[in-house]
């Protein structure tokens, strides 16, 4: 929900705007602004698709290309998600999304106690590779990529993924999975984590590696500024933990003497949307450059085509509200307006109902609808970062790389991103925030539409998914019929390679591709890593 | 000599689900109007919040919930806290609760509920209104 | 008593409750706490204190868990602050606690502090109490962690284990004094940062120029977080337990801690009771008008308050011993 500080006198005048990274917004822009700040077109835009890509990575921007859409699938049984999967193609879309069940996303298989309640709730419920085969059965993985929404179990997804293509007759070489795989951002504001920072962080490493031999065509990161913004972070917090989260990727594959150029091309980034405009607009922008800038600077990074910064900018969830929830709709054409102009290759938008209630076709065609009006009809396709050269957004965008190098700067003064996530150090800075936030809201010191300024209209009613307890009774069903089936000596013989690999540090992914291939199940290849990994040992609020 | 009762309060996070923004900020409002708050950490099972109710001796166990899943959660912990003879402490729930579930689990015998969107003043004058009752 | 009963079987709802009784202070808590006293003795309790961030709840729990795979039973106290505007208080130490939770029959308690000073709240003596006397072979108290401030734990535990970090680069002088000299054991963790064998050397330097000491405080380096050198500490518990059964000097060491816990507990209830004499007296806000407009110096009125108090205290007493004279 968070939005800029007004100050304002008793006649509505505003007398100053504080965005929420800190910065400070005058009436007036002009090039002495831009003189203020050293502005130069050469050192600080450059063209698009020209380093350091503050303007865009490639020259034509949307011209060449409208941006790419995303649309979530995947819940209950592999069955139903199979179906879901094939109307979409028929649909025209190009890539799957999908979601994964709690149990599944914390390494319990559907019959676990802990899985009670949740098994194919909130995604597809996966306890072994008979689940994937029936997921992807008759989808042709050779032209379809999948975009795996799993974190903390990505490693064993992903060698599922390629025991499934495999099974289908598919070479590895040739199929795309795109696992989200960014655990440390779990533990700042997302909470599907299972093992330690450092453990974490080494499979994490492990799929990254793999992928360079194995499967080239595999995006293996996706570094999510997005939930750290849900939790509290300012604009450019959330991009500075993001930079820094990639580089603690980084440097534990480089560690392992590879060549950071074979690798980092393939990281995306996945970045929030909502809050004031023009500090969204600013952050994309500096985003832009300063990644760049670090590779290259930092790690030496060669290859143009790697200094890119890939996002998807979009969700905004935390902005939606409640209270008339109609608004919501133009709060998902506002940001996808800032998307747009932000340059953004990929959008998604939450749906207006959607942290709510079960996304109904009819608000997920709307947002649809908001997407391609804005590429279509409203002229976002026309030119590349329209904003360049205002004194406003120039000014800005530059006063936001010295907010997010800033924050940068502080999480390395206290020893760096691992082990500020480790000791809590941004848990507890995002959930104070998120608190003083909440204080604002009341105290009616920051506004939000609906919520504590005109707040004549409808609130939403709360609709949810009902528990479909059969489906997972099915799926537990399902699961004792393959422990059945499944050769014991290759189940035991497979978890012990894994158990050894594991403790000598070894790349676990080839053990894992055979577990999955010897049906083990997703729980018992989670229960070695606990063993030796132990689990994350939460750090304190306060 | 006698002191000022202070309201004690767990916060609990039941389940898997890893949403914890709401509970930690409910968690700092309360400890800023006054009260003793225990966090429970994320992906408790029923058990090990109503061991922590017992340990510490909490006037007020609160779940907060984002999965849909309040109703067997609540459920369930009721139970508990019946069985192992806590159910004098008070529970109450908040999170992504639908209207018509609020009475469904005051029915259960939970004290109060606050759906998101509560101001945090609400919830807080609840519980200040069960400590001057307990 | 039903209440001293079950928790002499080791039932933890009266325990839970009889703590909180103690909280409060409530006269049938302290009766209770009597009668359970002369079962006490058996544990050895231990406190754990140090500065922030030096991971003495990480300590807490693994040193808990390793106890706890030994079969012991185990109960851990938590101090947190309370917070001096509003007087709430944010109980987050059982969180890093999940080891610990593994174990069978582990119990967990957070207390705030309420006002109390020296690192510990003024029921956390019961608490040992009454855990001891349930059963537990080993409380683990985890101080308040304000660093220097937490002197008072020395007082109620067998075993004082004091944490330092390399972290701490210039603090170091500013800790040694104060936190070591109450530490019968310390610990250097996060043993493997650079700067932890100097942190080591630095204090084991200044422990053996001390004379004089009948217990020759060891330094033990561990690594908290992966669990390494807990069984040293564990070997050094064990060792100054035995000193504390059988060394003659344990015996005046004992009687020094018992001694001034009472004194502590003291200041505590002397204070509470003068302040809330001292305030309903009309002199009493006089003064502190003059004090707080600046026209009367602080050691006048400080003066002057005294004589309230004491005018007050006798007059207490001699109502109360009027009062005993009447119901004879």
């Amino acid at each position: 929900m968070a939005v800029a500080r007004y100050i304002k006198d008793e006649k509505d005048r505003i007398l100053d705007v504080i965005l929420e990274s800190g910065i400070h917004v005058k009436p007036v822009y002009t090039p002495k602004d831009l003189e203020g700040v050293g502005f130069s077109y050469e050192k600080d835009l450059a063209d698009p698709g020209q380093y350091p890509y503050t303007r865009g990575i490639h020259p034509l921007g949307y011209r060449s290309r409208a941006w790419t859409t995303r649309q979530y699938t995947g819940f209950g049984t592999p069955q139903e998600t199979n179906e879901r999967f094939k109307l979409m193609i028929s649909h025209g879309q190009t890539g799957l999304n999908v979601a994964f069940d709690l149990p599944t996303q914390m390494g319990y298989d559907s019959d676990d106690s802990m899985a009670e309640g949740e098994v194919g709730r909130v995604g597809m419920a996966v306890d072994t590779l008979r689940d994937f085969e029936i997921a992807f059965k008759d989808i042709r993985l050779d032209k379809i990529g999948s975009g795996l929404t799993i974190n903390a179990v990505a490693s064993i997804m992903l060698a599922m993924y390629q025991a499934v293509a495999e099974k289908y007759g598919y070479d590895p070489k040739v199929i795309s999975a795109t696992p989200q795989n960014d655990i440390l951002k779990e533990m700042i504001g997302r909470g599907a984590w299972i093992f330690p920072v450092e453990p974490a962080v080494k499979l994490v490493g492990d799929t990254i590696e793999y992928s360079m031999k194995v499967l080239p065509r595999t995006n293996p990161v996706s570094v999510c500024g997005y939930h750290i913004r849900e939790s509290g972070a300012t604009p450019a917090q959330e991009i500075a933990c993001a930079i820094l989260i990639a580089n603690a990727y980084i440097d534990n594959v480089i560690a392992r003497g590879h060549d950071v150029d074979d690798f980092v091309g393939r990281f995306s980034f996945n970045l929030n949307v909502f809050g004031n405009m023009w500090e969204q607009i600013a952050k994309f922008r500096a985003a832009r450059k300063l990644w760049a800038r670090n590779l290259k600077e930092k790690y030496g990074v060669k290859k143009p085509e790697n200094l890119f910064l890939r996002g998807l900018f979009g969700g905004g969830g935390y902005g939606l509200t409640k209270a008339q929830p109609e608004n919501n709709i133009m709060r998902g054409a506002y940001y996808a307006l800032v998307a747009a102009l932000s340059g953004a290759q990929t959008t998604a938008l939450c749906s207006y109902d959607e942290a709510y209630t079960i996304p109904t076709p009819h608000s997920a065609l709307i947002s649809l609808r908001t997407l391609q009006i804005l590429m279509d009809e409203m002229g976002l396709r026309d030119t590349v970062d329209p904003l360049a050269g205002s004194y406003f957004i120039e000014t800005l965008t530059k006063e936001m790389e010295h907010k997010i190098e800033e924050e940068m700067e502080r999480i390395n003064k206290f020893g760096g991103i691992i082990k500020a996530v480790s000791e809590g150090y941004i848990q507890r800075l995002v959930a104070r925030q998120a608190y003083e936030v909440e204080k604002g809201l009341e105290s009616g010191e920051l506004l939000k539409v609906g919520v504590n300024i005109y707040k004549e209209g409808e609130s939403m009613e709360v609709e949810l998914h009902e528990y479909n307890w059969e489906s997972a009774e099915k799926q537990i069903e399902s699961l004792r019929a393959v422990k059945r089936e499944r050769s014991q000596k290759d189940v035991t013989r497979t978890l012990k390679d894994l158990e050894v690999a594991t403790k000598e540090g070894k790349n676990v992914m080839p053990y894992l591709v055979e577990c999955c291939k010897a049906y083990v199940t997703v729980g018992e290849m989670t229960n070695i890593f606990r063993q030796i990994f132990g689990e994350f040992n939460e750090p304190s609020l306060f | 000599m006698e002191v000022k009762k202070r309201l004690k309060i767990l916060i609990a996070k039941p389940g898997l689900d890893g949403h914890d923004r709401g509970a930690k900020v409910v968690a700092q409002a309360l400890k800023e109007a006054g009260m003793e708050v225990v966090y429970s950490g994320l992906h408790r099972t029923i058990d090990q919040i109503v061991n922590m109710a017992i340990q510490e001796d909490v006037d007020v166990v609160g779940l907060s919930i984002m999965s849909g899943a309040h109703i067997p959660i609540t459920q369930k912990l009721i139970q508990k806290m019946q069985e192992r003879g806590i159910s004098d402490k008070l529970v109450f729930v908040g999170g992504v609760i639908p209207t018509r579930d609020i009475q469904k689990l005051k029915d259960m015998g939970v004290a109060g509920v606050f759906p998101g969107g509560t101001p945090l003043s609400e919830t807080i004058a609840f519980l200040q209104s069960v400590a001057k009752k307990g | 008593m039903d209440l001293v009963d079950r928790i002499l079987e080791g039932d933890e709802s009266s325990v839970a409750r009889l703590i909180s009784m103690l909280e409060e202070g409530k006269e049938e808590g302290y009766m209770a706490v009597s009668l359970l006293f002369p079962h006490t003795g058996r544990a050895h309790i231990m406190g754990v204190t140090g500065s922030p961030g030096a991971g003495k709840s990480t300590i807490v729990d693994k040193l808990a868990f390793a106890y706890g795979t030994k079969g012991k039973k185990v109960g851990i106290i938590a101090v947190d602050p309370t917070s001096a505007k509003g007087g709430g208080a944010f109980l987050g130490d059982r969180i890093r606690m999940r080891n610990a939770e593994k174990i069978e029959g582990i119990f967990i308690r957070s207390m705030a502090h309420r006002g109390f000073p020296g690192g510990i709240a003024k029921a956390t003596a019961g608490a040992c109490y009454v855990l001891d006397s349930s059963g537990k072979d080993v409380i683990i108290i985890e101080s308040v962690g304000a660093g220097q401030a937490d002197m008072q734990i020395s007082t109620i535990c067998d075993s004082v284990i004091t944490v330092f970090t390399p972290d701490y680069g210039d603090d170091i002088q500013l800790m040694k004094a104060g936190l070591i000299e109450i530490g019968d054991i310390v610990v250097v963790n996060k043993m493997d940062k650079p700067g932890a064998t100097e942190v080591a050397k630095d204090i084991e330097f200044f422990l053996v120029n001390r004379t004089n000491q009948p217990w020759h405080t060891p330094v033990v380096s561990i690594d908290a977080l992966k669990g390494e050198g807990i069984e040293n500490l564990v070997q050094a518990l064990k060792q100054h337990r035995t000193f504390m059964d059988r060394d003659t000097h344990a015996r005046t060491i004992k009687r020094d801690k018992r001694k001034n816990l009472v004194l502590n507990l003291l200041k505590e209830e002397t204070w509470n009771a003068i302040l809330n004499r001292i305030e309903e007296q009309v002199d009493f806000s006089e003064i502190m008008e003059k004090v707080q407009d600046g026209t009367m110096d602080p050691y006048k009125a400080v003066q002057l308050l005294m004589r309230i108090a004491v005018r007050g205290a006798e007059s207490t007493v001699s109502a109360k011993e009027n009062k005993r004279e009447t119901n004879r």
